[in-house]
């Protein structure tokens, strides 16, 4: 290739970039969340590790009974996971450095303000709705399991067992059973006997959560997380300890993942679509001239080519006739010497 | 140089990235020291003499003090070996009387260091690391961290030295004070010992030296441990520790408390005799107008405190508990506006702030912390503000005898220290100081909670037996005591947020359906009884009921047959 055409192919590519149309999904904007929404506070002081909470989302969404009673509460001696039978689970932590006993913590969706499972799905299969819920739609899901690895939180499940029609399971804040007004506040809330957890909307919930850290400076580590975490979540937590310390991750960074992801992402259409079109076109063209030009350099030979031939027969025959001409009068001469000679002789 | 342009651009791109990769794991290879060490010991001491003089080239040395006084003894050797003498004191300095140039410095450590290990190696005995070791003793990553815990002369270690016959006057006073008291004479730039001016070393003696004033560390181990030396070696049987782990490790610590122990069992009535400072039996907390800067206005002379010294040191281990920095009066330093002596620490919040350990209310707060009181104490948030009559009960009016018209002073009452204690002692006088509670039948023996009944029986709580035992919780505490001798004061603690009252609300009365908006941090009523007595059993470290043990509470509801 010339070297003009690379670059020209370069630029190309760079303007195309550059007047493409740049995507940023939420834009440099905070979403803030919706006003409406709600939400959930945690708070780790309180839980007391009864797993009640477990017992009422299994109940009012109907998942199927597990494999040990809710009230065994062995089972908080191995770490826990939610899967696709259990929206959520609830794991003990002992021995951290400052707390005078075994600390609880409920994990569960965390209902992300911009969600990166939302983002992350192609076929948009998840809502992050109005209440505050982060809702799935099973029919449209394709089993891809992006989401599973674009969540931080490590939360969405997927229903390994099911060879024909897998689904992925996550908790859902209750949002269609609170919307259509068959609950008031989530399962696992009501369960609670000594409201560790509280429902109400996010903005009180934050003003909850920092008076309590107010009245009590010395019970709560003076944070929330979940309040800018990942651009800010659904689900408060209030700890005692350091968060780390009962499992959660402290290196999120409060950029939420949408954000994150809009700037690479808006670069696909470009690739896709505007370069193959325009790179193919600027070649295309470039190559046919190049083709052109080669046939007129080829015309332009063949016919100087033909003239010298023409030439060269010329000068050939030229060169023919002037040997024979040249042999003629040789011979001429020769023969008109041999006849003097002859005549010389013979007077 | 045309040709050689491709010899020179092979080596040039390797050479760079070797730099780069160079720099840059030099860079991240930098991670913090471990700071994990596998265990303590009370006599690491870290000689890093040379990093006042700039970057040490070398981490500093762990250096273990009683392995080598160990060491020593069996060799019959004494701290001379590596302490000099002067002015008939052991120099704390390793072989040096003042510290002198690095060079010198390092040359003393190396030269005997190194010279009594190879010594002791030569005689084939144990001994430390030799020449050419450095890091043996220059320890990076130290396995073992210093364990030193903090040595208090409390009010019973100071009795048992004033007490002491190996500890003599050294003049002809008969108090033994001047043996150890001393202050310093600005214009003889000495110390002396002047007699009432006796107090706690931490005075003056900080944690880093300051000019010519030794550390607290060096100031006792001078003092102290010199001490106990000396008679050590003058073969006096019941002497100090003189090692490190004798003062600093647990099992030194266990011994000396031990001691003290004993040394109160042979008192009569087993009470520390109180320490002989002059101090006033009580004292009348008030401004002193004479103390206060032109600045301040008038100050207007409220009720004030009548506080009974007596009872505050016996229940203090010394005085520096409250006395932090100075025996005179709180308000030398902390005035009306704050003084810059005092930190700016206003009056009113010397007496009141409570995340301090000398105010009166922080001290206070922090006996609330004990286990027989938590249980209440501990689910009361921190910044309320305490109702007055509490206030009331410590600023209490002046007795009518020094008052005219309508309230104020008597003009010819002068408020000298020595009638300000009698005056607090009137004030103090006839003030109930035991618990108050209702009369046993007016509590509900049994409170029988059936509210939200559902899927348990009704709740049967033992309530008169609870009372009961937090009344006995309180029996010997007098601080307890003063502050509950209400009737009502008591019943306070779960029965909150309401006047009291022989007959208190019940919890209904006030906590109702859950996540109210317009009630945002209080509690629905399951929570309310849920957290109120969960949070109590878990202040005071109750291990049975069990949080998660419903049924021990409130049975089962048996299912009715369909």
């Amino acid at each position: 290739m010339r070297r003009r055409t690379f670059l020209g192919l370069l630029g190309a590519a760079g303007a195309g970039i550059v007047f493409g149309k740049s995507a940023h999904a939420g834009g440099n904007k905070q979403f803030e969340g919706y006003p409406e929404s709600f939400g959930v506070l945690f708070d780790a002081t309180r839980c007391i590790g009864c797993r009640k909470c477990e017992a009422g989302c299994n109940k009012v969404n109907e998942l199927p009974a597990p494999d040990r009673p809710f009230d065994d509460l062995k089972v908080l001696d191995v770490k826990r996971r939610t899967h696709a039978k259990t929206y959520t689970v609830v794991n003990r932590y002992d021995n951290i450095p400052g707390a005078a006993g075994p600390v609880y913590r409920k994990f569960q969706c965390n209902h992300c303000l911009e969600p990166a499972c939302a983002s992350a799905c192609f076929v948009r299969a998840f809502t992050k709705t109005k209440q505050g819920g982060v809702i799935w739609d099973s029919s449209v899901c394709v089993g891809c399991r992006y989401c599973m690895i674009a969540c931080p939180f490590d939360v969405p499940t997927f229903e390994y067992s099911e060879v024909l029609t897998p689904r992925i399971r996550k908790c859902t804040l209750c949002s269609p059973l609170i919307t259509s007004g068959k609950l008031a506040v989530p399962g696992c809330v009501g369960a609670c006997p000594n409201e560790s957890l509280v429902y109400g909307k996010r903005a009180e919930l934050i003003k909850i959560a920092r008076e309590r850290i107010r009245m009590f400076p010395g019970r709560y580590v003076d944070h929330i997380y979940g309040e800018r975490e990942m651009g800010g979540t659904n689900w408060l937590y209030l700890s005692g300890v350091p968060f780390k310390a009962i499992g959660m991750r402290e290196d999120l960074g409060i950029t939420s993942a949408p954000e994150l992801t809009s700037g690479a992402l808006a670069t696909v259409p470009v690739i896709a679509v505007t370069w193959p079109v325009l790179l193919t076109g600027i070649y295309a063209v470039s190559k046919r001239r190049e083709k052109i030009a080669r046939e007129e350099r080829l015309q332009a030979v063949a016919k100087v080519e033909e003239e010298a031939k023409a030439k060269l027969a010329q000068a050939k025959a030229q060169a023919e006739a002037d040997k024979k001409a040249a042999v003629e009068r040789e011979v001429k001469k020769a023969l008109e010497q041999a006849a003097k000679a002859k005549t010389t002789e013979g007077a | 140089m045309k040709r050689g342009r491709p010899l020179f651009r092979w080596p040039g791109i390797l050479l760079l990235c070797a730099a780069i990769s160079i720099i840059c794991i030099e860079a991240y290879g930098k991670k913090e020291p471990l700071n994990t060490p596998e265990s303590g010991r009370p006599d690491l001491v870290t000689i890093d003499t040379l990093a006042a003089f700039g970057k040490l080239e070398l981490p500093p040395v762990t250096f273990f003090h009683d392995k080598h006084t160990e060491a020593l003894l069996k060799e019959k050797k004494d701290c001379k070996t590596c302490h000099l003498v002067e002015d008939d004191k052991l120099s704390l300095t390793f072989k040096r009387s003042k510290a002198t140039r690095p060079a010198e410095i390092k040359q003393i450590y190396h030269s005997n260091c190194i010279g009594c290990h190879m010594d002791m190696a030569a005689a084939g005995k144990k001994s430390g690391p030799p020449d050419g070791m450095c890091r043996s003793c220059h320890n990076a990553e130290p396995k073992i961290a210093a364990a030193r815990l903090d040595v208090e002369v409390n009010k019973i270690l100071h009795f048992r030295h004033v007490g002491s016959k190996s500890v003599p006057s050294k003049t002809t006073d008969k108090d033994n004070c001047n043996r150890c008291h001393h202050v310093y004479d600005k214009e003889a730039k000495k110390i002396v010992y002047v007699k009432g001016k006796e107090a706690t070393c931490g005075y003056c003696h900080l944690e880093k030296q300051k000019d010519d004033v030794k550390s607290l560390r060096q100031a006792s181990h001078l003092e102290c441990v010199l001490c106990h030396l000396d008679l050590a070696n003058k073969e006096v049987k019941e002497t100090g520790p003189y090692v490190c782990a004798g003062c600093h490790g647990k099992d030194g610590q266990v011994l000396v408390a031990k001691k003290n122990q004993e040394a109160v069992a042979k008192l009569p009535d087993k009470e520390i005799p109180r320490l002989k400072a002059g101090q006033p039996d009580f004292a009348l907390i008030t401004l002193d107008p004479k103390l206060e800067s032109a600045k301040a206005l008038k100050p207007v002379l409220m009720n004030p405190v009548a506080f009974d010294h007596k009872a505050h040191e016996r229940s203090n281990d010394s005085c520096h508990v409250c006395h932090h920095k100075t025996v005179d009066s709180c308000q030398t330093c902390h005035t009306l506006l704050g003084k810059k002596e005092g930190g700016s620490v206003r009056f009113e919040e010397a007496m009141h702030l409570r995340a301090s350990k000398q105010s009166c209310l922080g001290c206070h707060g922090e006996k609330q912390a004990a286990l027989s009181c938590a249980g209440c104490h501990s689910h009361m948030d921190k910044i309320r503000r305490p109702d007055d009559a509490t206030c009331r009960q410590c600023h209490m009016p002046l007795p009518k005898t020094v008052l005219q018209g309508r309230g104020e002073l008597r003009d010819d009452v002068v408020l000298t220290p020595k009638q300000k204690s009698g005056i607090a002692e009137v004030m103090l006088k006839g003030r109930n100081m035991k618990p108050g509670v209702y009369a046993v039948e007016d509590i509900p023996e049994k409170a029988v909670i059936r509210e939200l009944v559902d899927q348990y029986e009704p709740a049967e709580m033992p309530h008169r037996k609870i009372v009961l035992t937090l009344m006995k919780g309180m029996k010997d505490n007098s601080l307890a005591g003063y502050f509950h001798s209400e009737q009502g004061t008591i019943c306070q603690g779960c029965h909150h947020n309401s006047p009291a009252a022989k007959k208190p609300p019940r919890c209904g009365n006030c906590h109702g359906k859950p996540f109210d908006p317009r009630q945002p941090n209080r509690p629905g009523l399951q929570a309310a009884f849920h957290g109120e007595c969960m949070g109590c059993h878990k202040a005071i470290k109750l291990a049975k009921p069990a949080a998660t043990a419903c049924t021990e509470c409130h049975k089962e509801k048996k299912k009715e047959p369909a």
